[in-house]
């Protein structure tokens, strides 16, 4: 693969133009291999990442209207969501995996000092949050992930696929 | 006894009288040579390396052993993973004795592998030219760690499920490419079916291998600084 020049300058000057036939054969080679190289990683990429996943379906039926008291709530341990029907009358869904890093929340009827409506708790590593969903005390920096739900023939649907941002958006007045 | 066949067995022959037959018998065994012909007095005193980089050597074999046998009575699958490790524990003959063997190594072996990092710390035996050796034992602790991780699922209770699922989302915060790392490392967007069969194949068979490469190269990378320091 080395050109063996009379001087540098005129090596350099001739690099482009008087490339050996081994350099040239050498140049395709690696070029050549670099593909397939690079190809076949996006194909192991690819094959790793699964098409199909054996996942439970986003949209769900959380509870039936009128099965949902004021003052109650249900929680659904599969997709991980709590749907509260509030005593000034309106329903809302949260998410109950933490947003730390991925614990299952537990709902606190009891309260703390200034959240006497109550709170959620985190039981990995103490995060707490408003019945709303915000934020309380770390190490959890964002809100629970809220659902606006849907009514469809007096069910209250929730898709986990679609999260709103504020608490105006996720409550529903029926 | 010393029938042809028998000393074909040992490549040097006998009797051994000078130091250069003393050495041959070292040069001419596979078994042997891994051994130096000579070793400082130090080198092979406890108090020097409290032997911790053999202890965890040590360790992973009884890994290697006592995995093989488990793997016997594993499935991968859910839900026969869980019951696979309650069979192991109350039906299988020494089921029991094997989990929990395997369980301590692996416990054991990251504490010995972090102590021996120690050791070579405060010896100073990273200096040249062992550098490289150092950069090796840092992939091999990383390694150690990973297969705790991967092993930590496999029985698929509520320990297992909860850890892995707080530790992948460490690797979302990863800048970028965080979400797509977790994804392909879960096989999902949650722990289920896929991610068990990734997490045994990375433990069962592409991280021994790593490691079993790396501990090779580890050996010989010791030998060819000039042994222990
Ligand atoms: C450095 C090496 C290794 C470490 C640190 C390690 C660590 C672990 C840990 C922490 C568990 C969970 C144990 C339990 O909950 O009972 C486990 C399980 C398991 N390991 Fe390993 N392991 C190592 C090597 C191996 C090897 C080489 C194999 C197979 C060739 C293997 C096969 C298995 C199997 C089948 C299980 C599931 C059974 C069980 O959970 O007890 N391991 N390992
Ligand atoms: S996962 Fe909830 S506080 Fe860490």
């Amino acid at each position: 693969m080395k050109l063996k020049p009379n001087n540098a300058a005129d090596a350099k000057e001739n690099s482009t133009k008087n490339m050996t036939r081994r350099q040239f054969m050498g140049a395709i080679g690696h070029t050549a291999s670099g593909m397939a190289v690079a190809g076949g990683l996006v194909m192991v990429y690819k094959f790793l990442y699964p098409n199909v996943l054996l996942e439970i379906p986003s949209r769900f039926k959380i509870a039936s209207i009128n099965s949902l008291q004021p003052g109650s709530h249900v929680f659904e341990p599969e997709h991980r969501v709590f749907a509260f029907h509030d005593t000034r009358g309106y329903f809302f869904a949260l998410s109950a995996v933490c947003t730390h890093l991925g614990c299952t929340v537990a709902w606190k009827s009891e309260g703390i000092t200034g959240h006497k409506e109550g709170i959620f708790l985190c039981p990995c590593h103490g995060s707490e949050f408003t019945k709303e969903g915000d934020v309380i005390r770390g190490p959890a920096r964002r809100h629970l992930d809220r659902y606006h739900m849907a009514v469809d023939e007096g069910q209250l649907i929730v898709d986990t696929s679609e999260t709103v941002n504020t608490i105006e958006d996720m409550i529903l007045k029926v | 006894m010393q029938s042809k066949p028998w000393r074909s067995v040992f490549r040097t022959a006998l009797p051994i009288k000078t130091n250069l037959d003393r050495s041959l018998v070292m040069f001419n065994s596979l078994a042997l040579h891994i051994q130096p012909v000579k070793v400082r007095e130090r080198a092979i005193r406890f108090s020097y390396t409290f032997y911790l980089g053999m202890i965890s050597f040590f360790l992973f074999m009884v890994l290697v052993v006592t995995g093989i046998l488990l793997m016997l009575y594993y499935q991968p699958a859910i839900p026969n993973a869980y019951e696979n490790m309650k069979d192991l524990q109350y039906v299988v003959s020494s089921g029991i004795f094997l989990r929990n063997l395997h369980r301590w190594a692996a416990h054991l072996m990251v504490i010995s592998v972090f102590l021996h990092m120690l050791r070579v710390f405060f010896a100073g035996a990273y200096r040249p030219p062992r550098e490289f050796n150092w950069v090796i034992g840092v992939l091999l602790l990383l390694l150690t760690l990973l297969l705790s991780y991967t092993g930590y699922l496999l029985p698929y209770d509520q320990l297992a499920y909860w850890a892995v699922t707080v530790g992948s989302n460490i690797v979302k915060y990863v800048p970028i490419i965080g979400k797509n790392i977790r994804f392909v490392l879960l096989g999902g967007n949650t722990i289920g079916e896929y991610t068990l069969v990734r997490f045994y194949v990375l433990h069962c068979v592409v991280l021994p291998l790593f490691i079993t490469s790396l501990i090779a190269l580890h050996f010989w990378r010791i030998r060819k600084d000039g042994g222990l320091y």
